[in-house]
C-alpha cells in the first residue's frame, strides 16, 4: 500500500470500529472486546509500517506520508483541508498512542462489564482523536482532533470511573475546554495575521510556519497570541499551576482512560508548544523562557513532594505526571537542541513508564479492589512476576540510567544547564542557574516518593485488604496483562540503551525550530562574565523598537 | 601495537560474559538451574578474571614509550545518543594572527565506549578476583535460600555494571553504571524484602546515594559546560561534523580532534579548568564520591546496608561498590590537581570520615556494623592518600583500596562464615569462644584482623604505611615549599622564575591558596590518621578477641549444631587469608644493592598503576613519587597498632569487668551514648531534612486542594454566577436594552481611540 494511504487508514480504521461498535445491536462483552483488540492491533501494525518506511533523512519541513484534499473551500485557493502526514516530532508519539491503545484495550478486558460495546466504541474513538492530532497538519484539522480527544475521554471518565466520576469528568471538560476555546483564539489570530501580511488565506501549519518567520508577528501581538495558546497548551500539559484537575481525573478515570490520559493526551500540550508556539512565535517563546522554566520546576518540586504525602497509590502517580511534564517543559524552554531532544524524549518515556504504571495500579485495583497504601504490603510473595514489572516501570520512572526514563531526563538537564551557563538572557543568568541546579534535585525527591511507594506496597510482610465475601484467591498476572505490559518493557529498555535511534528523527525536525528561537535570544549577551548593562540596553531598544513597530501598525 | 585487536576483545570480554551469566540465569533459574544457578555466575566472572589478568599482562607487555602520556586502548561500540551540533561556544583563540573569535561548534555524541588503561585493569582483576571467591562462597552460604537464583541473577548484573563502571570512557556512562551498580547494591540490600529493615535499608542506601549523584549529575553538567564534551578520550571530529549547514556557525576544519576531559591531548598540554570553576566540579565529583564511597556525611547508608546477605556486604559493601568513589577520584586527578583547594577538601573529608568510623566502631555489638563503620574507616583512608595530590598518595590510596578488598572481603566472609553457624546471630554479645569450633574461620580471620590493624608483613601493613608516608611526604613538600617561599620573598626575581618551573599550569597563578594553611591542615591530618590506625587497631582486636576468646557461648539460634563452614566456604576464606597475607609484600621490590634505609624503594603496583594516562602526565609525575618508605612511619604506625590490639586483649581477654567499669565511667560523661547511637548522625538527619520535608509536602498538598483547587473551583462558579446577575437583566424593559446598546458602543469607541492613541 502506499504510505500516504496507508496512514489514512490508519487514521480510519479506529473510527470505523468504532462506529462499527457503537452500532452493532447488542454485542456481547465478550465479542466486544475481540473487536476492539482486533481493531487496536491491526492499527498498531499499521502504524510500525508507516514507521519503518520513515526516510532517514527527510529535510527539515518536509512531510513524510503527506496525503488529504480539500475539505471547506473559503475562497479560491485557500481552503481548509483535511491534510495529515507524519514529520520527525509527530512520528513517535503516533507510534506511542497506537502501543499504548492495545495496553488500554488489554487492562479493560475484564474490568469493563456493563455496556462494554459503547466503551472500547469510545476507546476507539479516543484512539482516532490521538491519531489525528499527531498526524493533521491543517490548523483547523488540529484542532477538530483536539478537542475530539476531549469527548470520548469524557464519556469514558463519566459513565465506567469511579464514585466521583460525575464532577470529575465535568472538571475534566470545562478545564480544558476553555482552554481550548482561547488556544482557538490563538490559532485564528494566526491565520489571521498571515493573511493580513501575505494576502493569503492559508490553514496549513507548513505554511502558516513559513510565513510567520519570514514576517513574524509583531512582539506585542505574539506576546498575546502565546497567552491564549498557552492556556490551552499549558492546561492539558498540565503546567503548575493548572494541574489540579489531573489527579482529580485520573483517579476517578477507568484504567484505560489513565492510560491514555498519562500517555498520550497529556502530551498534546507539549506537542502543541513545539508544533505551534516555538516556531510560530519565536519572540514570545524566547521572552516567556525565564518564566515557564520557572513553571516548569515549581511543577517539577511540586509535583514530587505532593506525591510524597498522597495516600493513594493512582493520585501519587498523577502527581509524578506534573512532575515528569515539569521536566518535559523544563527541556523545551531551554530551547536549545539538547533540551528540546530530551524534551520529545522525555514525552515518549512519560508515556510508555506513567502509562505502565497506571496499568500496573488497575491490575492491583482488579485484585484487592483497594488503592490505598497502607492497606497494602509485601505483595511481593503474593505477586512477583507484577513486582517484577513494577519494579521495571518505577526505576525507568525514577531515571535509573540505561532505562528509558534516564535518557529523556539527562537530555533536559543538560538543555537547562546549558542553556543557564552559557545562554541565558541578560540579568537571568543566576536564576536559571538555580532553576537548573534544583531541577537536579527533583531526581533526588522522584527516587524518594516512587521507592516510598515500592517499599510500603511490595516489599515488608505480606498485607492484604481483609477479603471480600467471595475469598477469590489472588492469582499473579495472566497471560494477557504480562502481554499488556511487556511491549512497554522493551521500549524501557530500547529506548534506555539506544536512544539514538529514536533521537535521529527528531533531532533534524528539531534543528530549524531551534535555530528560529535561538535568533531571538542571541539578541542578547549569551556569555555568563560578560553580562554587563549594554546588553540589556540593547535590550530594552529592542522591546521598545518592537513596540513602536506593532503600535505603528495598529 | 599489534594486540589491539586482542585487548579490545578482552575488554569487551570481561564485561559481557557477566551480563550473560546474569541473564542466563534469570531466565533459566527458576525452572532449570534451580540449585546449580550459580554455576553460570562462577564460571563466568573466573573467565573475566582470567581475561583481566591477560589484559595486565597485555598492558604491561606494550611498550609505553612511544607515547608520552601512559598507554590506552580505546573500544567504541555503539553510538548511545546524539545530538548535532549541541554545542556552541565562542573562543577566542590568540595564536595567530591577533585576537580572533571563533565559534566553536560541536555534537553531542555519546559513544558506549571502554578503555583499557593500567587503572581499569587493576581494577578489573580485583573486581572479578574478589566477586569469583564471593560467589563460590555463597554457593554454600546461599544453599537453602528460596531467592538462590535471584541472588546469583543479582550478583552477575552487579559484576557486569561494576567492570562497565571502571572500563567506560565517558562521564555519562560512568554516570550510568554509578547508578547501575546503585541499583544492584538496592536490590541485593533488599534481598530479603520480608523484612522490612532490610526494604528500608535499601531503600536508604538509594536514596542516599541519589543525594551523592545529585552532586555527581551537577558535575557532569558543569563538565559538558566547561569542556564541552563527556568522553575521556580524544575522539576525532566526524567527516559529517559540517555537514547541517544552517546557522552561520563556522566550525573548525574537519580532522580537528574533539579532546577529551582526560584525552592525550589535554593531558599534554595540562588544559584543565582551574579556579571558580574547576573547584566547584571536583567539589562536585567529590559530592558523587562521598555518596557510593560512605564518606561524611553521606556515609549513613553503609551500616544499614549490613541489612543484606553476607557475601553481598563481602562483595558490594566493602571491596568493590564502594571503592568506585575513590577510582572516580584518581581517574580525575589531573582535574583535582588543577583544584588544590578541592583537594584538601578529599583529604579533610577522608581522614575526619576515618576518624569518626573508627570512634563509632569501638561500641558496635553487631559485628557486621564493626566491620562496616571499618569500611568506612578505611575508604576515608584512602580518600586521605588521594587527597594529598601526590603520585604517592595517589597510588597509595589504590594500594590501600587493593589490600582492604582482600582483607575486607575476608573479614565479611569470616564474619558471614560465624553467622552460618550462629544461627544468622550476629550480635558479639551472644556468642564467643569459637576459635576451638571453627578453627579455619579462627585462622583466617586472625589473618584478616592483623592486616587490617596493619601489623608486619601483611598486605594493611605495606598500604597503610604508604598512606601515611605520601601524608608525610606532603608535609615536607609543604614545608619545603613554605621555606622557598620564605626565602624567596626577599628576592623577587628568582621567585618568579621558580614558581614558573615550579608549577608549569599556566592558570596556577589566579587564587593560589598559601601552602601554609594547606600545611596545617595536612598535618593535623597525620595525626589525626595515626589515631584512626590505633583506633582500627583497638575495634579490630576487640571484635576478634569477643568472638573467638572467653569462654564458649553459642546462642539458642545456632541449636546444636554450630560447626565449622562447609568446605565451599573455607577455601574462599582461605584464598583471601593468603592474599591478605602476602599481597602487600609481593609488590614491594626490595634492593639489597642500596643500604637498609633504602632498600624499599620499589612499589610495583604503584609503578604499574602510575602509567594510566591520568596518572602518567607531567602534571601529576611532577609531584612526589612513590616508593619512599619511611622507618620513622612505619615504627609509629605498627607502634600504634600493637597498642591497640595490645589494649583491646587487655580489655577483652581477661574477665569483662573492666570493660563494663569503663563503659559505665563513659557513659556518665555522654562519650559512650555518642559512639554508640552513632554521633546521631541518622538522628539529626531526619529531623533536618526528612521531617521539615514531609512537612513541606503535606502543606504543598493543603495548598494544592485547598488554595489552588478552590481558585478553580472559584473560577468555574463565575459563569454560574454571571448567568444570575444577567438572568436579572433580562426584565424586558426596551429603553434598558437601548441604553445598555448605546454604552457598549461608547466603551467600543473609547476602546478604539485610545489605542489608537496609545
Amino acid at each position: 500500500m502506499e504510505m500516504p494511504t496507508l496512514l489514512v487508514a490508519t487514521l480510519f480504521l479506529p473510527l470505523g470500529g468504532a462506529i462499527f461498535l457503537a452500532l452493532a445491536p447488542g454485542l456481547s462483552q465478550r465479542m466486544s472486546r475481540m473487536v476492539a483488540l482486533l481493531v487496536a492491533t491491526v492499527t498498531l501494525v499499521m502504524a510500525v509500517f508507516l514507521m519503518q518506511g520513515f526516510p532517514g533523512n527527510l529535510e527539515a519541513g518536509e512531510v513524510f506520508a503527506e496525503a488529504g484534499g480539500s475539505w471547506l473551500r473559503i475562497a479560491s485557493g485557500s481552503d481548509i483541508q483535511f491534510r495529515v502526514g507524519l514529520d520527525g516530532l509527530s512520528l513517535w508519539l503516533f507510534g506511542l498512542s497506537s502501543l499504548l491503545m492495545l495496553t488500554a484495550v488489554l487492562v479493560s478486558w475484564e474490568a469493563i462489564v456493563e455496556r462494554a460495546a459503547l466503551f472500547y466504541s469510545m476507546l476507539l474513538l479516543l484512539e482516532c482523536g490521538c491519531l489525528g492530532v499527531f498526524a493533521a497538519q491543517d490548523i483547523i484539522l488540529f484542532y477538530i482532533f483536539f478537542e475530539f480527544t476531549l469527548i470520548p475521554l469524557f464519556f469514558l471518565i463519566g459513565i465506567w470511573g469511579s464514585e466521583d466520576r460525575r464532577y470529575a469528568a465535568i472538571k475534566f471538560f470545562l478545564f480544558t475546554f476553555t482552554g481550548s476555546v482561547l488556544t482557538f483564539l490563538g490559532l485564528l489570530a494566526l491565520v489571521g495575521w498571515v493573511y493580513h501580511e501575505s494576502g493569503r488565506l492559508t490553514f496549513s501549519i507548513a505554511e502558516l510556519t513559513t510565513c510567520l518567520q519570514e514576517g513574524p508577528l509583531p512582539f506585542s501581538w505574539q506576546v498575546a497570541v502565546f497567552l491564549a495558546l498557552f492556556a490551552g497548551f499549558a492546561i492539558k500539559v498540565p503546567l503548575f499551576p493548572l494541574h489540579t484537575w489531573l489527579p482529580l481525573a485520573h483517579v476517578q478515570a477507568p484504567t484505560a482512560g489513565s492510560v491514555i490520559l498519562a500517555g498520550v493526551l497529556l502530551k498534546i500540550g507539549t506537542y502543541g508548544f513545539i508544533r505551534f508556539s516555538l516556531p510560530m512565535l519565536p519572540a514570545a517563546s524566547a521572552a516567556f523562557m525565564p518564566w515557564i522554566l520557572g513553571l516548569a520546576l515549581v511543577g517539577i518540586i511540586y509535583g514530587a513532594l505532593v506525591a510524597l504525602v498522597q495516600r493513594d497509590i493512582k493520585r501519587l502517580i498523577a502527581y509524578s505526571s506534573v512532575s515528569h511534564l515539569g521536566f518535559c517543559m523544563l527541556g523545551m524552554f531551554s530551547l536549545n537542541r539538547l533540551g528540546l531532544s530530551g524534551s520529545v524524549l522525555q514525552m515518549i518515556n512519560h508515556g510508555i513508564s506513567t502509562g505502565a504504571l497506571f496499568a500496573l495500579v488497575g491490575m492491583l485495583y482488579e485484585r484487592y479492589h483497594t488503592r490505598e497504601i497502607s492497606q497494602l504490603g509485601g505483595l511481593t510473595r503474593r505477586l512477583p512476576i507484577l513486582t517484577f514489572f513494577m519494579l521495571i516501570f518505577t526505576m525507568s520512572s525514577i531515571g535509573l540510567p540505561g532505562l528509558n526514563g534516564f535518557t529523556g531526563e539527562i537530555l533536559v538537564l543538560l538543555g537547562v544547564f546549558q542553556r543557564a551557563w552559557m545562554g541565558a538572557p541578560a540579568g537571568y543568568f543566576k536564576v536559571l542557574i538555580l532553576i537548573a541546579v534544583l531541577s537536579v534535585f527533583g531526581v533526588v525527591l522522584g527516587a524518594w516518593y516512587m521507592l516510598w511507594l515500592v517499599q510500603r506496597v511490595f516489599f515488608g510482610p505480606l498485607k492484604e485488604p481483609p477479603r471480600t465475601t467471595d475469598e477469590q484467591t489472588i492469582t499473579d498476572l495472566n497471560f494477557r496483562e504480562i502481554l499488556a505490559l511487556a511491549p512497554l518493557s522493551l521500549m524501557v529498555l530500547w529506548i534506555g540503551l539506544q536512544p539514538s535511534f529514536f533521537l535521529r528523527h527528531i533531532d533534524p525536525f528539531l534543528a530549524p525550530v531551534v535555530s528560529i528561537v535561538q535568533q531571538n535570544i542571541d539578541n542578547d549577551d549569551t556569555e555568563p562574565d560578560r553580562i554587563a548593562d549594554h546588553t540589556s540596553q540593547v535590550e530594552v531598544d529592542n522591546l521598545r523598537n518592537r513596540n513602536a513597530f506593532s503600535q505603528g501598525d495598529s | 601495537m599489534g594486540n589491539n585487536q586482542t585487548i579490545q576483545a578482552l575488554i569487551v570480554l570481561i564485561s559481557a560474559l557477566p551480563l550473560a551469566a546474569a541473564v542466563l540465569t534469570a531466565v533459566l533459574g527458576p525452572r532449570w538451574l534451580r540449585r546449580w544457578s550459580h554455576v553460570p555466575a562462577l564460571v563466568a566472572i573466573f573467565v573475566s578474571f582470567l581475561c583481566s589478568l591477560g589484559l595486565i599482562q597485555q598492558i604491561r607487555s606494550d611498550d609505553a614509550g612511544t607515547v608520552s602520556v601512559g598507554f590506552e586502548e580505546i573500544c567504541t561500540l555503539w553510538t548511545w545518543a546524539s545530538v548535532e551540533d549541541a554545542y556552541t561556544q565562542e573562543s577566542d583563540s590568540s595564536t595567530t594572527s591577533g585576537e580572533t573569535t571563533t565559534q566553536e561548534t560541536h555534537d553531542f555524541t555519546i559513544d558506549v565506549t571502554l578503555r583499557a588503561d593500567a587503572l581499569t585493569s587493576a581494577m578489573l582483576a580485583m573486581v572479578t578476583f574478589v566477586s569469583f571467591l564471593v560467589v563460590f562462597f555463597a554457593a554454600g552460604y546461599m544453599r537453602d535460600d528460596p531467592g538462590y537464583w535471584r541472588f546469583f541473577s543479582y550478583v552477575a548484573l552487579f559484576v557486569f555494571s561494576m567492570t562497565m563502571l571502571v572500563s567506560v570512557s565517558n562521564l555519562l556512562l560512568l554516570y550510568v553504571f554509578w547508578e547501575a551498580v546503585g541499583v544492584c547494591s538496592y536490590l541485593l540490600i533488599g534481598f530479603w524484602y520480608q523484612k522490612s529493615s532490610a526494604a528500608a535499608a535499601g531503600k536508604k542506601a538509594f536514596l542516599v546515594n541519589r543525594v551523592g549523584d545529585f552532586g555527581f549529575a551537577l558535575a557532569l553538567l558543569l563538565i559538558w559546560s566547561t569542556y564541552g564534551t563527556l568522553n575521556f578520550h580524544d575522539t576525532p571530529a566526524g567527516p559529517d561534523s559540517d555537514a547541517s549547514g544552517y546557522a552561520a556557525s563556522p566550525t573548525l576544519d574537519t580532522d580537528h580532534e574533539l579532546r577529551g576531559i582526560l584525552g592525550q591531548t589535554r593531558l599534554q598540554d595540562d588544559d584543565f579548568a582551574g579556579g571558580a570553576v574547576g573547584t566547584a566540579i571536583c567539589l562536585l565529583l567529590l559530592i558523587g564520591a562521598c555518596g557510593k564511597s560512605a564518606q561524611f556525611p553521606l556515609h549513613v547508608w553503609l551500616p544499614d546496608a549490613m541489612e543484606g546477605p553476607t557475601p553481598v556486604s563481602a562483595l558490594i559493601h566493602a571491596a568493590t561498590m564502594v571503592t568506585a568513589g575513590v577510582y572516580m577520584v584518581v581517574r580525575f586527578s589531573p582535574l583535582f590537581l588543577a583544584a588544590p583547594a578541592a583537594l584538601v577538601v578529599v583529604a579533610a573529608i577522608g581522614g575526619f570520615t576515618a576518624l569518626l568510623a573508627g570512634l563509632i566502631a569501638l561500641t558496635q555489638n553487631d559485628l557486621k556494623r564493626v566491620l562496616a563503620y571499618s569500611t568506612i574507616s578505611q575508604l576515608g583512608f584512602m580518600f586521605l592518600a588521594v587527597g594529598t595530590g601526590s603520585l604517592a598518595g595517589i597510588t597509595a590510596g589504590m594500594f590501600h583500596l587493593l589490600t582492604h578488598a582482600f582483607f575486607k572481603a575476608l573479614l565479611f566472609l569470616g564474619a558471614g562464615s560465624v553467622m552460618h553457624a550462629m544461627g544468622n546471630v550476629i550480635d558479639m554479645r551472644q556468642f564467643g569462644g569459637l576459635r576451638r569450633l571453627m578453627p579455619i574461620t579462627h585462622w583466617t580471620f586472625l589473618i584478616g584482623c592483623l592486616a587490617l590493624s596493619g601489623i608486619f608483613p601483611l598486605a594493611g601493613f605495606w598500604s597503610k604505611d604508604a598512606v601515611l608516608g605520601a601524608v608525610h611526604d606532603k608535609i615536607h613538600e609543604l614545608e619545603h615549599q613554605q621555606q622557598e617561599s620564605e626565602f624567596s620573598a626577599g628576592q623577587p626575581s628568582t621567585a618568579a622564575v621558580m614558581l614558573v618551573s615550579e608549577a608549569s599550569r599556566p592558570d596556577a597563578t589566579h587564587q593560589e591558596p598559601s601552602p601554609a594553611s594547606f600545611l596545617k591542615i595536612y598535618k593535623l591530618l597525620y595525626w589525626v590518621a595515626v589515631a584512626a590506625a590505633f583506633l582500627t587497631a583497638f575495634y579490630t582486636g576487640r571484635a576478634y578477641f569477643m568472638t573467638f576468646w572467653g569462654p564458649l557461648r553459642i546462642p539458642q539460634e545456632a541449636g546444636n549444631h554450630a560447626h565449622e563452614s562447609p568446605f565451599v566456604m573455607t577455601i574462599p576464606l582461605s584464598v583471601l587469608a593468603l592474599c591478605a597475607a602476602v599481597v602487600g609484600v609481593a609488590f614491594v621490590g626490595l634492593d639489597f644493592e642500596r643500604p637498609l634505609a633504602e632498600q624499599l624503594q620499589t612499589n610495583y603496583f604503584a609503578e604499574y598503576i602510575a602509567g594510566t594516562p591520568s596518572l602518567a602526565c607531567d602534571m601529576v609525575q611532577a609531584t612526589t613519587a612513590p616508593g619512599g618508605f619511611h622507618f620513622s612511619v612505619a615504627a609509629l604506625s605498627t607502634f600504634v597498632a600493637l597498642a591497640g590490639i595490645g589494649l583491646s586483649g587487655f580489655f577483652y581477654l581477661r574477665c569483662r569487668k573492666d570493660v563494663e567499669w569503663w563503659t559505665a565511667l563513659a557513659s556518665s560523661w555522654g562519650v559512650y551514648q555518642l559512639s554508640f547511637r552513632k554521633f546521631f548522625i541518622d538522628e539529626v538527619y531526619t529531623l533536618l531534612i526528612v521531617l521539615p520535608l514531609q512537612f513541606v509536602a503535606s502543606v504543598c498538598y493543603w495548598f494544592d486542594n485547598c488554595l489552588i483547587d478552590g481558585l478553580v473551583n472559584f473560577c468555574g462558579r463565575i459563569p454560574v454566577w454571571c448567568g444570575g446577575v444577567l438572568r436579572s437583566l433580562q426584565m424586558g424593559f426596551v429603553p434598558f436594552y437601548a441604553m445598555f446598546m448605546v454604552l457598549g458602543m461608547l466603551v467600543l469607541i473609547a476602546a478604539r481611540m485610545l489605542w489608537a492613541g496609545g
